[in-house]
């Protein structure tokens, strides 16, 4: 089975067709809570369990998906580009507004971190959390943290920011669109802000905006830390 | 050929970026560097966003899928996870909370201090 499976086209097939499986499966159902990613990982890692495939073989095709990450991040700055518009009239709130978010969640993580008592593979693998994929495991990995506990926090807590964003607007009387925006990008990047979406153009845009600029203060946040 | 041209563009920036990454004198990820660099060179106008549009969306649409072998990479580390898998979870939803609670209440005073000078002018 393993000669059959050490090739690239394996790992790039059944990539593909878990993440169509989960992106159908999200589209009937209508919820965050069944996000193609996480459906992916889960189908791919139950199938090389269960066939008894080791992780090298995927790998062959694994790493030419990994090629695209870096090119991937590079574009978030064409997202930003298309907002330099409103980047123009809000650019204080925004940053205000990142910077703290971005803090306060670093600050927050670092801190129940210490209190768990966690080690510093998985705090450092936690701490740049809040932010987009790409970002945060430019983070995490060259301080020592383990990049798939990255990659899986941070789309927990994305799925959590979605399901709770409408919920907190309500609970802390958000009703500035531009707080609510750039509140729901800061806490759970892209996939909060396809809920913000759905809730107005401005909240679209402003939570758009907040992952580039959350990204790029927690990635200055992190130089200064380590 | 205009694809191969896009890709060609994007590839470059991130060679680059690697080579930046290599003579910098602090730890700096490459792929943020990638993102700066596209930035400014769509700012200054040395790229219009018609030379990297089809390839950009391309990648920006399908993020998620990029990151499905990180992802999977996860079967290596269960012993790790086993014994704090409960704490990362009330860590993720407590620092969730937190954090869109500060950005949002940091934003409304930003905004209310804003108009209140605007008035005062």
């Amino acid at each position: 089975m393993s000669e059959l499976t050490a090739s690239p086209y394996f790992g790039v097939a059944l990539s593909v067709i878990a993440f169509g499986a989960g992106a159908r499966l999200q589209k009937k159902l209508k919820t965050p809570v069944c996000n193609p990613l996480i459906f992916a990982i889960v189908v791919i890692v139950g199938i090389l369990l269960v066939f008894k495939i080791p992780y090298e073989s995927y790998y062959e095709g694994g790493q030419v998906i990994d090629m695209f990450l870096a090119p991937a991040t590079a574009c978030l700055a064409v997202a930003i580009y298309s907002k330099v518009k409103i980047l123009k009239d809000y650019w204080l709130p925004v940053l205000v507004g990142c910077t703290a978010g971005s803090a306060a969640s670093m600050a927050s993580v670092y801190g129940m971190c210490r209190m768990f008592g966690l080690d510093r593979g998985l705090t450092v693998s936690l701490l740049p959390k809040s932010v987009t994929t790409p970002i945060a495991v430019s983070v995490a990995e060259p301080n020592g943290g383990i990049v798939p506990v990255t990659v899986v926090a941070v789309i927990f807590t994305g799925i959590l920011g979605s399901i709770f964003a409408p919920l907190l607007i309500r609970l802390l009387r958000v009703k500035d669109p531009v707080a609510a925006g750039l509140a729901i990008g800061a806490s759970s990047h892209a996939v909060g802000t396809s809920k913000a979406v759905e809730l107005g153009e401005t909240e679209g845009a402003m939570s758009g905006l907040a992952i580039g600029i959350c990204g790029i203060i927690t990635v200055i946040f992190s130089l200064i830390i380590f | 050929m205009k694809i191969i041209r896009q890709i060609g563009i994007i590839f470059t920036i991130c060679w680059l970026s690697q080579i930046i990454e290599h003579f910098l004198p602090f730890p700096f990820p490459a792929s943020v560097t990638g993102m700066v660099l596209l930035f400014v060179c769509l700012l200054t106008g040395i790229l219009k966003i018609s030379h990297v549009q089809e390839k950009a969306d391309f990648l920006l649409e399908n993020m998620a899928f990029f990151f499905i072998p990180a992802g999977v990479s996860i079967m290596n580390y269960f012993e790790i996870l086993k014994n704090s898998a409960v704490q990362i979870i009330f860590i993720c939803v407590i620092s969730t909370i937190i954090t869109f609670t500060v950005t949002a209440y940091s934003v409304m005073l930003t905004v209310r201090w804003m108009n209140r000078r605007k008035r005062d002018e």
